[in-house]
């Protein structure tokens, strides 16, 4: 450790855990993704169809990777009201102090570090909020995806029990009027929310790499190694 | 603790859209004798208008005993009923025409009413649709003009009640509804089907112009087309949708009318489950060349000639319902992807602007939720991407010039 530095706590280990089991499963579902959405690569043409399952293993990855996130974001979910670590959601209520706050990083980030106003020792509230524009991105695309999901299951049979999908078009069935009237609505609706976490992602390690090179308390590490540096006053 | 459970238990099992193949034999034998004194009652009746008698009709058609006892069976089938139910389908099948259908056609093409009677040789669906008591059919009946009117007044006032009403076509709303008049007085289209519907026992609406709009209604919608159910209330109403709908799915509601005296069990649509229960793509023949990842490229190429999967072709299978990759069309000869095509999302609400378009989505010009220009979702994403990686760099080369300290220091 760099001398006058101090060593500040920032991610738990299964913080750290679930952000990367996260960052695997979007990046194999996006990929897995555009396959099923629109298959780019060729399969050979003049094999025969017997063991070969280009598409099977693409949807069969697709949904364990849903399944993994569904399971994590419920997770999330939980640690977002009783983390005994740190509550996210004290950071998003929207009172003066956190107002205030999350006007000074999004300043600090516009002025190219020209201000540094507030404690950057601790997650702000500006990346709180961003953090849960993330997990409602996620939370729709579960959403959406379940919906276009349980329409496989239509015998209302599924291997785990007639509750699955019976529970999945209750939780479910409301985006189709909600995104437009037909399935084929939750499925642009689906696809295009794509989009929208991948520009997430590309801002996302954007800014924590410019965190990490401007401020030089070595945010990039919090997500290794579980904490950050802050300069001794 | 068991009630709760209990509640819990009927809250996930809610109706859903779910298809119950197998209710019990306890339901099924009320059903029976339900559905026996409903036929025996009908037998007494005198048939309405058409006095064909099944039988004969069938004979003369050259279809034998044999291969109506086939269609018995697939129709009972069909309609998720235990194979017991047979010979009460074949007696069903020969009251039909105690039940009187009047058909109207309001703003469409007509091809539900060619759908059924068009066919070298008739086969059982089509010759029991001539059988059934049609007392008003403008497009295949004789009468016309005031002859018609007075016609189609005998059969509202004789079968008050008790007539199921088919409609076919969409019904314009725009200016007043005068895109579509009927009749020398001039009533439009939506009074029409209003005045019939008071009296109908029930309104079945046959294809995708009368369920959901259809071609009429599609984007810019000029006539304010609209579909039955959104002008018809307090009435049961069975949609059967498809461009066009098929006459297996026709004959099933009004058999399943007779047999029973109900509608059938229908999904959130109003759709017949027993017709629109099931996906195209779980039934599809092609669907092994789906799950293997083999697509037809281009028409002619070489996965077409091995008959491969058609998705990359546009096919709408795997968000479309109707069971035309089990009845097929024309007496089960063969289907849309069996010809090579791909499935539009005939059966579908919005099926020509949402699912018509004849590439897989990620390939399609689709108009944008937002309305206005065209463009296609992952156009508009890379858009979103180029706007973020631009913005990004813009931010990195600012810092990059500026330094890197904060020249206030932290407080
Ligand atoms: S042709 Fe269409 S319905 Fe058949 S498997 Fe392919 S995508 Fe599914
Ligand atoms: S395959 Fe699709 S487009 Fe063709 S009739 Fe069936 S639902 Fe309609």
């Amino acid at each position: 450790m760099k001398s006058g530095y101090k060593k500040v706590k920032r991610m738990t280990v299964t913080g750290r855990t679930i952000h990367w089991i996260n960052a695997f499963s979007i990046l194999a579902a996006v990929i897995t993704g555009l396959y099923i959405a629109h298959p780019y690569y060729q399969t050979f043409i003049a094999d025969p169809a017997v063991d070969k399952y280009v598409m099977a293993w693409n949807r069969w990855v697709h949904f364990i990777c849903a399944i993994i996130l569904d399971v994590t974001s419920i997770v999330i979910a939980y640690l977002y009201f009783f983390s005994r670590f740190e509550k996210p959601y004290k950071k998003l209520i929207p009172t003066g102090k956190n107002i205030k706050e999350f006007v000074e990083v999004l300043l600090n980030l516009l002025t190219l570090n020209r201000r540094k106003n507030f404690d950057s020792s601790h997650n702000d509230s500006f990346n709180i909020v961003y953090f849960t524009i993330m997990h409602l991105l996620l939370a729709w695309m579960l959403l959406t995806g379940l919906q276009l999901y349980v329409h496989g299951l239509e015998s209302g049979l599924s291997s785990i029990g007639n509750w699955w999908p019976a529970m999945l078009h209750l939780v479910t069935d409301w985006t189709i009027p909600v995104t437009g009237g037909t399935l084929m609505d939750v499925r642009i609706s689906h696809h295009y929310t794509m989009w929208w976490i991948v520009a997430w992602v590309m801002f996302h390690i954007y800014y924590q790499v410019w965190r990490t090179i401007y401020w030089q308390e070595g945010d990039m590490a919090i997500v290794f190694g579980g904490s950050k540096f802050k300069k001794e006053e | 603790m068991t009630d709760k459970r209990e509640a819990v238990k009927k809250l996930f099992t809610a109706k859903s859209s779910r298809v119950e193949t197998n209710k019990g034999d306890v339901y099924y034998q009320r059903l029976y004798a339900q559905c026996k004194k409903r036929i025996e009652a009908l037998k007494t009746l005198e048939p309405f208008g058409n006095k064909l008698e099944l039988q004969d009709l069938l004979s003369e058609e050259g279809v034998d005993r044999r291969d109506f006892m086939k269609w018995v069976s697939a129709t009972t089938a069909m309609l998720m009923l235990p194979s017991f139910f047979e010979p009460l389908v074949a007696e069903a099948a020969e009251v039909m025409n105690r039940v009187p259908v009047i058909w109207i056609e309001l703003q469409d093409c007509a091809g539900n009413s060619e759908a059924f009677i068009r066919s070298d040789g008739p086969k059982v669906d089509e010759i029991i649709l001539e059988i059934i008591s049609l007392e008003f059919q403008e497009t295949l009946m004789a009468a016309a003009g005031h002859q018609a009117e007075a016609q189609l007044h005998d059969a509202v006032e004789t079968f008050k009640g008790k007539y199921l009403l088919f409609v076919e076509g969409s019904i314009p709303t725009a200016m007043n509804g005068f895109y579509g008049t009927i009749g020398p007085s001039g009533e439009t289209f939506e009074e029409h089907l209003t005045r019939l519907s008071k009296d109908a026992a029930a309104i079945v609406a046959v294809g995708s112009c009368a369920t959901f709009g259809g071609v009429p209604a599609a984007a810019p919608n000029p006539t304010g087309a609209k579909g039955v159910m959104d002008i018809v209330k307090g009435k049961p109403i069975i949609n059967i949708p498809a461009c066009p709908a098929n006459p297996a799915n026709m004959v099933g509601v009004i058999l399943h009318y007779v047999l029973t005296g109900q509608i059938p069990e229908l999904d959130s649509l109003l759709r017949p489950k027993f017709a629109f229960g099931y996906r195209i793509h779980d039934n599809c023949e092609r669907r092994a060349h789906f799950d293997a990842g083999e697509f037809v490229e281009e028409w002619g190429d070489e996965g077409a000639k091995n008959n491969f999967c058609l998705y990359k072709m546009g096919c709408k299978g795997p968000m479309t319902f109707n069971n035309c990759s089990i009845v097929r069309y024309n007496e089960g000869v063969n289907w849309p992807i069996g010809v090579g095509r791909g499935c539009i999302g005939c059966s579908e609400p919005d099926f020509w602007d949402k699912y018509a378009y004849e590439r897989p989505m990620a390939d399609a010009n689709i108009k944008a939720p937002t309305g206005g220009v065209e463009k296609t979702v992952d156009e508009f994403g890379l858009g979103v991407l180029t706007a973020t990686a631009v913005g990004i760099g813009i931010h990195a080369a600012a810092s990059a010039l500026a330094g890197k300290k904060s020249d206030e220091g932290e407080k």
